[in-house]
C-alpha cells in the first residue's frame, strides 16, 4: 500500500523551503541579481539606450564622454546604445538555442536509457558519432551555406548541442529505472510512455536544467564566434558584431570592442554563475567539498 | 581489450564516414552556385555555364556525384580548389604546420597550467587560493577567444610594444637560423597566450574535481589512519587516479584545439588554416571547405581513438571490462 501512494510523487519539499536553499548559494544569488539586470536591460533596451543604435553620425570614433558614455564606432553610431540593444539578440539566441538542445537531449537520453536494449544501443551510438563531430565547424558550414539569420542560427546551435544533455539524462533514466516509485508504476500497469514522462523525465531533469544554464553561456560564446567571423545576422545589432567591427578601429577606438566584449563576459559569467549554484543545490555533496 | 578497441575504431570509421556525407550533402543542399563565382557574375552565359558544369561534373546525379568523390578520396584526392585552382591537399598542406605548432604548444602549456593549479587547489579546498582561482577561471571561461585576443594584442603590442601584432614571421628582417626561431616564437607568444587562457579552466577545474573525489575515498582515509604520510598517500596513489579524467580533457582538447584556434589564428594574421578557412567561407570555395573540414574530422577521429588505446593502458578497469 505504501508503495501506490508513493507513485504520485516522491515527497516534494515546499517551495519555501527550495527558495530558501537556493538563496543559501552565494553563486546563485549573485547569478540571478545579475541575471535580472540583464533581462531588464534588454526587455526596456529603446527605453535605456540613449541613441538609434543604427544612426550613422559624422562624430565618429569619439572617445567616452556625457554625450556618448561607451563613444562612437567608425560609423559614428552610439556604441552604449549598440551595447544595450545587443543584450536583447545573444539572451534571445542563448536562451532559446539552449532550450532546444535541452529538449532534444532529455527525448534521445530518456529513451534511450529508459527503454534500453536495441534502441538505447542505436541512440548511444548516435551520441558517440555526435561526440566526435566537430561542432563548431559544422555550424559555421551550415550557417555560412544556408545564410545567417537570427533563426537559422538558433536552430543549428539548438540541433547541435544536445548530445551533452543526453548522456546526461541517460544515466538518470538508467538509475531512475530500478528505483521502487517507478517498479510500482510498472507494478500498478501505467503505460511505459506515461512513466518516461511522468516519473523519469520529471525526476531525472534536474542535471539536465543546471547543463542547460551552461548551454547558454556556449551558445552565446559560439554566437559572437560567428558573428565576429561574418556569419552574425546583418539585421541586428549583436556583440559580436560590434567587436568585429571594432577589430578595425582596435588602435584608434578600443572602447568599441572593449565594451562590447565586456558584455559578453559579463552574460556569460552570469550563465555560469547559476548553472554552478544550480548544479550545487541539486548535488548537495558536492556543497561539502566546495 | 581488443573488443573494446574493435568497438571504438568502428565508432570512428562510423563518424568519418557521416562527416563525408553530411559534408557532401550540405554543400550540394545550400543555397549559392560555385559557377556564378567562378565566372565573376551573376549571369554567365548559358554556353560558359554548361562548360564549367560538365567540368566539375555539376550535371551528373548526386549518387554519382557522391561516387566519384569518395573514389578520389580514397585515393588521397581531395579535389582542386576552385579559387585557387591548385590542389587541395597542396593549399591545406601548406597551412596546417603553422596551426599545429600554436595549437601543441598552446594546448600542452594550458594543460600544465591548469593541471597544477588545479592540484594545487584541490589540496587546499575551501581557501583563498582555492576561491579566488575558481572565479578566476569562470571568468576567462567567459571570454571569446577572438576579444581576449584582440585585448592582448592591444595591450601587449599596440600599447607596450613589447610584442609584434600579427604575423608568423618579421618579413623585412628576413631572419635565417636560430634568430628565425627566435623571430617565430616571439610571434608566438600572444595567440598562445590567448589560448592558454582560454583552456587552463578546463584543466583546472578536471584537474581539481578529480584530486577532490580521489582524496575523499575510502582507501585514503584508512592510509590515513594508519599513519601514512600525505606527500606519500598523495604521489603514490591519489596521483595516478586523479590523472585519468586529465587525459580525456587533454585528448579532448587536442581534438577541438585545431577548431577552437581558428578565431585566433585571423586576430593574429598566423598564417594557418583559420584565414584559410575564413577566405575559403567568403569565396564559396566548396571543395576547400570539404577538405578542411574532412581533415578536421578525421584528425579528431583519430586523437579520440588514440586516447581510448591510452586511457585502456592507463586504467586497467577498462581493459579487462
Amino acid at each position: 500500500m505504501e508503495a501506490t501512494a508513493k507513485i504520485k510523487r516522491r515527497p516534494a519539499r515546499g517551495l519555501r523551503k527550495r527558495l530558501r536553499d537556493a538563496f543559501a548559494i552565494g553563486q546563485l544569488r549573485v547569478g540571478v541579481a545579475f541575471l535580472i539586470l540583464l533581462i531588464l536591460v534588454a526587455v526596456f533596451a529603446p527605453l535605456i539606450a540613449t541613441h538609434d543604435p543604427f544612426a550613422l553620425d559624422n562624430d565618429m570614433l569619439l572617445p567616452p564622454s556625457a554625450e556618448h558614455w561607451l563613444g562612437t564606432d567608425g560609423l559614428g553610431r552610439d556604441v552604449f546604445s549598440m551595447v544595450v540593444h545587443g543584450a536583447r539578440t545573444s539572451l534571445v539566441v542563448g536562451v532559446v538555442a539552449a532550450v532546444i538542445a535541452g529538449i532534444i537531449g532529455t527525448l534521445v537520453g530518456g529513451i534511450a536509457g529508459f527503454y534500453r536494449g536495441g534502441l538505447d544501443r542505436f541512440l548511444t551510438e548516435t551520441n558517440n558519432i555526435f561526440l566526435m563531430i566537430p561542432t563548431f565547424f559544422l555550424v559555421l558550414l551550415i550557417v555560412a551555406f544556408f545564410g545567417s539569420s537570427m533563426v537559422n542560427v538558433i536552430l543549428v546551435l539548438g540541433l547541435t548541442g544536445w548530445v551533452g544533455n543526453a548522456l546526461l539524462m541517460r544515466s538518470q533514466a538508467v538509475s531512475l529505472r530500478e528505483r521502487t516509485f517507478v517498479k510500482s508504476a510498472f507494478a500498478v500497469g501505467e503505460s511505459r510512455a506515461r512513466i518516461l514522462m511522468k516519473h523519469i523525465i520529471p525526476n531525472g531533469i534536474y542535471p539536465i536544467i543546471a547543463n542547460t544554464t551552461m548551454n547558454i553561456s556556449a551558445a552565446i560564446l559560439m554566437e559572437s564566434s560567428l558573428s565576429f567571423l561574418g556569419l552574425g545576422d546583418p539585421n541586428i545589432v549583436s556583440w559580436g558584431q560590434i567587436i568585429s567591427h571594432g577589430r578595425s578601429y582596435l588602435t584608434s577606438g578600443w572602447w568599441i570592442s572593449a565594451s562590447a566584449g565586456l558584455a559578453i563576459v559579463v552574460t556569460v559569467f552570469t550563465f555560469y554563475l547559476i548553472g554552478d549554484g544550480l548544479n550545487r543545490l541539486f548535488n548537495p555533496k558536492l556543497q561539502s567539498t566546495r | 581489450m581488443g573488443r573494446y578497441i574493435r568497438r571504438r575504431l568502428a565508432t570512428a570509421v562510423l563518424t568519418v564516414f557521416l562527416s563525408i556525407i553530411l559534408n557532401f550533402l550540405l554543400i550540394r543542399l545550400a543555397p549559392g552556385d560555385p559557377i556564378s563565382y567562378i565566372t565573376g557574375q551573376d549571369f554567365p552565359s548559358p554556353q560558359l555555364r554548361a562548360e564549367l558544369t560538365a567540368k566539375y561534373g555539376f550535371d551528373r546525379s548526386l549518387i554519382v556525384q557522391f561516387g566519384v568523390y569518395l573514389r578520389s578520396l580514397l585515393a588521397g584526392d581531395l579535389g582542386k580548389s576552385i579559387a585557387g585552382n591548385r590542389p587541395v591537399t597542396d593549399i591545406i598542406a601548406e597551412r596546417i604546420g603553422p596551426t599545429l605548432l600554436l595549437a601543441l604548444t598552446s594546448a600542452i602549456a594550458a594543460l600544465l597550467v591548469g593541471t597544477s593549479l588545479g592540484i594545487y587547489s584541490a589540496r587546499r579546498p575551501g581557501s583563498k587560493f582555492d576561491t579566488a582561482m575558481n572565479g578566476v577561471s569562470y571568468v576567462f571561461d567567459s571570454m571569446p577567444p577572438f576579444w581576449l585576443g584582440m585585448m592582448l594584442s592591444l595591450i601587449f603590442a599596440s600599447w607596450f610594444k613589447l610584442l609584434p601584432t600579427s604575423g608568423m614571421v618579421d618579413l623585412r628582417a628576413g631572419y635565417t637560423g636560430f634568430a628565425h626561431v627566435l623571430d617565430v616564437l616571439r610571434h608566438l607568444i600572444l595567440p598562445a597566450a590567448t589560448v592558454v587562457l582560454v583552456t587552463f579552466p578546463y584543466f583546472f577545474r578536471v584537474a581539481r574535481t578529480s584530486v577532490i573525489q580521489a582524496m575523499s575515498d575510502d582507501y585514503v582515509v584508512t592510509f590515513r589512519a594508519a599513519g601514512m604520510k600525505e606527500s606519500r598517500i598523495f604521489y603514490k596513489y591519489v596521483f595516478r587516479n586523479a590523472m585519468l579524467p586529465t587525459i580525456t580533457a587533454f585528448g579532448l582538447t587536442l581534438a577541438y584545439v585545431v577548431a577552437g584556434v581558428a578565431v585566433v589564428e585571423i586576430v593574429f594574421a598566423w598564417p594557418g588554416t583559420g584565414s584559410l578557412m575564413l577566405n575559403a567561407i567568403m569565396q564559396r570555395d566548396y571543395p576547400l571547405l570539404m577538405g578542411l573540414y574532412l581533415v578536421i574530422s578525421i584528425s579528431v577521429a583519430i586523437t579520440m581513438i588514440v586516447l581510448d588505446l591510452v586511457y585502456a593502458l592507463a586504467d586497467p578497469r577498462i581493459r579487462y571490462q
